[in-house]
């Protein structure tokens, strides 16, 4: 006999049983598209570069090539390019010496807390500019107005001119710190820079080129 | 949709399933919601004794 | 409350006292936290403000650190003192409780010298171990990592043995230990170091958006619970199916709304329909929440009116009101602001702008600053033995001025956002001269200083806050007495 005062809907057994499998479903669900994700984000080789195959982070090796960003019209939206090789300080790196100079690197970004000023990926502080892809700023490159304040002549230079005496390069009244940055310490962090603008961010930022575009054809938008 | 050529970077079991329009979500949202049925009826068949 | 330690009634419950040890410390992290908020918000205007001294960079760390640990002392306080009750029994082991309470503070206090005198490393693993992990609200270095690891396993012992020896196990108490083993269990995901920017933010969301988004939220709805039978006297049995109900919606929209922070670093597309999806019903459970905290006001009201009982059910005017304040806050903060950019339509311009900041402001405060006062309340209340705590002039200023200014600064955010939204990322395609383009728009720069207005205005209510928690407890047991001798 169906009890009438007894609704499935207001009794404690049924939301506990249905909380516990929602959870634990999700949480597999979770775990599972963790093992997918981790393996497409888990960074590429040397080989792979050279093959031309695509991954969404490439090996530190991708400092000796050129790094674009194309809008893909397959994707809908634009995608980091790989190009010809560059020197980057003046060689070719080795897939150890390239892997050991973005480890400094990395380990600089977080002991001089680059974070809580600027954003990576878009996390972070929001004091500073996105270094997403600083790399290829059009101010960063020949002619652009960073590297022209340094008096250095290729973009690595005047970035690690900078980063090592940030606040005698101010161009605006908000300056960057003096972080007590050595020079290869500013060279491994350079590196991850660069490294970091040839992850595929799915489109983010969006219309970057178009300030390229804009700043080529004589000048951007923001003057 | 389902027979173009895949979008993303690497062909993947989520990422085929995400080809068409909200397909991987609508699959994942009924995974979790269709056993909660189940779950009820049981519940009812207990309340019931 | 600093001075109830020596006033207090205790009647002898060791883990309630132990709870008032974790509230001072928090009440104290929380002065910090504005502090340091300000001293940001500052530099904001005055870029020249401690330039080199104490740079942007070390304002803020210092200011989400507090905030994270304050909550932190906040929630292990509020779980000693409720498991008295909720368990029947005293929690087993005070005195290693005790002295976890003095390591953690201990170590607290380490990393703050050392994040304000020291800073930065050099660009060494021992740097990480020793001066800074520099990852966004995981500041922490490696050693306190790992001291905190170590004193959350004491805590989570004293709770679990105390749960196991309950007669009765509440679904209050259920949720609250295996959530809480889920919350203590997410801090490892973030304690590794690996050259890849995309792994690393990749687990550092999994601490940052599965605590605030999954089990501190259901944290909460345990401690909303349990007040609201503390306060107006509301039926266990409703209060815990809506419980239930919460778990159920929290986590299951919570866990894979993971995905709106994996659209733009690195990872695959299909995090777009995921992220938005699961995300974009993160609010359901928190207007369920705001929904259900005004029901059960309303309905004990009206039964105690029913019985021509005058006044108010409320037993404690300023708990209940920083309560009240919660679930509209939660359901504004993470609900509102959050569903705002969570599509990544929306996001791909909006990300890692002030538009983040704001939300992050107003959820923070709304979900959880608000909910662990109230607790501090409830626990003056007890310590002091007052049977019905009204809220004074003082409280009454504390709740309007910080809500006030948090509400302020949201809006001020909301507007720099909005700007920074169009010009630097919509029009301008984002990038170092985009950004600073943006930054120096008239209506950026006075959304700014209306921020640091709006925050001065915060920390005034905090002043009145502080002082109405030093003086409450005493006035009213001191006029319980009164009253007793006239009677
Ligand atoms: C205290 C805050 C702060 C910290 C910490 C900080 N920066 Fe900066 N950074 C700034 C500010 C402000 C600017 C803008 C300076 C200007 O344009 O004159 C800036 C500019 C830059 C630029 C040039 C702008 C661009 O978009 O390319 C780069 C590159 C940069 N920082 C990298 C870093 C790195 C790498 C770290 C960590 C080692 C770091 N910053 C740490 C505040 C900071
Ligand atoms: C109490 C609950 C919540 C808290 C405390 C909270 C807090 C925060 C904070 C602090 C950030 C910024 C993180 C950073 O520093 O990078 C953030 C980001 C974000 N939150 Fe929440 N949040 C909550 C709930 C929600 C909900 C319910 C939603 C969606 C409906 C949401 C959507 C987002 C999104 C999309 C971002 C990323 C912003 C970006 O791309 O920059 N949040 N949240
Ligand atoms: C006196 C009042 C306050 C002031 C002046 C203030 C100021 C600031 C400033 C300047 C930042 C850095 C934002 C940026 O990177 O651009 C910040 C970040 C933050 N603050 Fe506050 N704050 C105040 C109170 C609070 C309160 C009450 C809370 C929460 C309870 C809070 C939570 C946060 C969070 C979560 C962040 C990180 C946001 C993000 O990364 O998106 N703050 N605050
Ligand atoms: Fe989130």
């Amino acid at each position: 006999m169906a009890n009438k005062n007894v609704s499935v809907w207001s009794s404690i057994p049924f939301w506990r049983r249905s909380a516990a499998w929602v959870t634990g479903f999700a949480s597999i669900l979770l775990v599972w598209l963790t093992f997918d994700s981790v393996g497409q984000i888990t960074m590429g080789t040397d080989a792979d570069i050279q093959k031309g195959v695509t991954k969404r982070v490439p090996a530190p090796t991708v400092i000796n090539y050129k790094i674009g960003y194309k809008m893909s019209a397959k994707r809908g939206h634009e995608v980091p390019t790989i190009g010809e090789k560059e020197l980057f300080f003046g060689k070719e790196w080795s897939p150890k010496e390239a892997a050991a100079l973005l480890h400094l690197g990395k380990l600089t970004s977080q002991s001089k807390n680059c974070m809580d000023c600027h954003t990576l990926l878009g996390n972070g502080a929001y004091y500073a500019p996105d270094l997403t892809k600083a790399w290829i700023d059009p101010a960063w490159q020949n002619g652009g107005p960073l590297q022209g304040m340094t008096g250095k002549n290729t973009e690595e230079e005047a970035m690690a001119e900078f980063l090592q005496h940030p606040s005698q390069y101010s161009t605006h009244a908000r300056m960057m710190p003096n972080l007590g940055i050595t020079a290869d310490e500013a060279k491994g962090l350079v590196a991850f820079l660069k490294h970091m603008s040839s992850i595929d961010t799915n489109g983010f930022p969006r219309n970057f080129s178009k300030t390229v575009e804009t700043f080529k054809a004589g000048g951007s938008h923001a003057h | 949709m389902l027979f173009e050529s895949f979008t993303d970077v690497v062909p993947s079991f989520f990422g085929w399933l995400n080809q068409g329009p909200m397909t991987l979500t609508i699959f994942l949202h009924t995974l979790i919601i269709l056993p909660m049925f189940w779950i009820y009826h049981s519940e009812k068949k207990k309340l019931n004794k | 409350m600093l001075t109830s330690i020596k006033t207090n009634q205790f009647e002898g419950n060791k883990s309630k006292e132990l709870a008032m040890m974790y509230f001072r410390v928090a009440l104290i992290l929380f002065g910090a936290q504005l502090l340091f908020g300000l001293i940001a918000a500052f530099q904001f205007i005055f870029p020249g403000f401690l330039f080199e001294v104490l740079d942007f960079s070390v304002a803020r760390t210092v200011h989400i650190n507090a905030l994270v640990v304050w909550m932190l002392y906040a929630m292990i306080g509020s779980v000693y003192f409720l498991m008295p009750d909720e368990t029947g029994v005293e929690t087993v082991n005070i005195g290693l409780g005790k002295l976890a309470f003095w390591v953690l503070t201990a170590a607290v206090t380490v990393v703050v010298l050392v994040f304000l005198l020291i800073q930065v490393g050099s660009g060494t693993e021992s740097s990480i171990w020793l001066i800074n992990e520099g990852r966004e609200y995981l500041e922490a270095p490696r050693w306190a990592d790992i001291g905190i690891v170590v004193v959350v396993l004491i805590f989570y012992w004293n709770v679990f043995a105390t749960f196991m020896k309950a007669k009765v196990k509440t679904g209050i108490m259920t949720v609250m230990v295996a959530n809480l083993m889920a919350l203590a269990g997410l801090y490892l995901a973030g304690m590794f170091f690996t050259d890849n920017i995309s792994m690393d933010q990749y687990w550092w969301w999994w601490v940052i958006h599965l605590w605030v988004e999954a089990t501190w939220e259901v944290f909460v709805g345990a401690l909303a619970a349990y007040a609201l039978i503390k306060l107006i006297g509301a039926k266990r049995e409703i209060v815990e199916m809506w419980l239930w109900i919460e778990v159920l919606m929290l986590f299951g929209s919570g866990i894979l709304g993971l995905g709106h922070h994996y659209f733009w670093i690195g990872t695959p597309e299909y995090w777009w329909e995921i992220g938005a999806l699961f995300s974009a019903l993160e609010p359901v459970p928190l207007v369920a929440m705001f929904v259900h905290v005004l029901y059960d006001w309303g309905k004990e009201q009206g039964a105690a009116h029913a019985k021509g009982e005058v006044g108010s059910v409320m037993k404690n005017g300023p708990a209940m009101a920083w309560i009240v304040l919660n679930a509209f806050g939660n359901f504004l903060g993470a609900g509102i602001w959050g569903f705002f950019h969570t599509l990544p339509q929306v996001n791909i311009y909006t990300h890692g702008t002030q538009f983040t900041a704001a939300h992050g402001h107003l959820a923070f405060f709304g979900a959880y600053a608000t909910i662990l006062v109230g607790m501090m309340y409830i626990g003056i209340q007890y310590a002091y033995g007052i049977k019905v705590m009204k809220a004074t002039f003082k409280s009454k200023m504390g709740v309007f001025l910080i809500a006030f200014g948090v509400m302020g600064m949201t809006i001020a955010l909301t507007i720099a956002g909005y700007e920074q939204v169009l010009i630097e990322r919509a029009e301008l395609g984002g990038g170092w001269n985009a950004f600073f383009t943006a930054q120096e728009m008239p209506w950026y720069i006075q959304a700014q200083l209306w921020r640091a207005i709006m925050g001065v205005v915060t920390f005034v209510g905090f002043i009145y806050l502080v002082w109405d928690m030093l003086t409450i407890g005493k006035a009213q047991a001191s006029q319980l007495e009164n009253a007793a001798v006239v009677a």
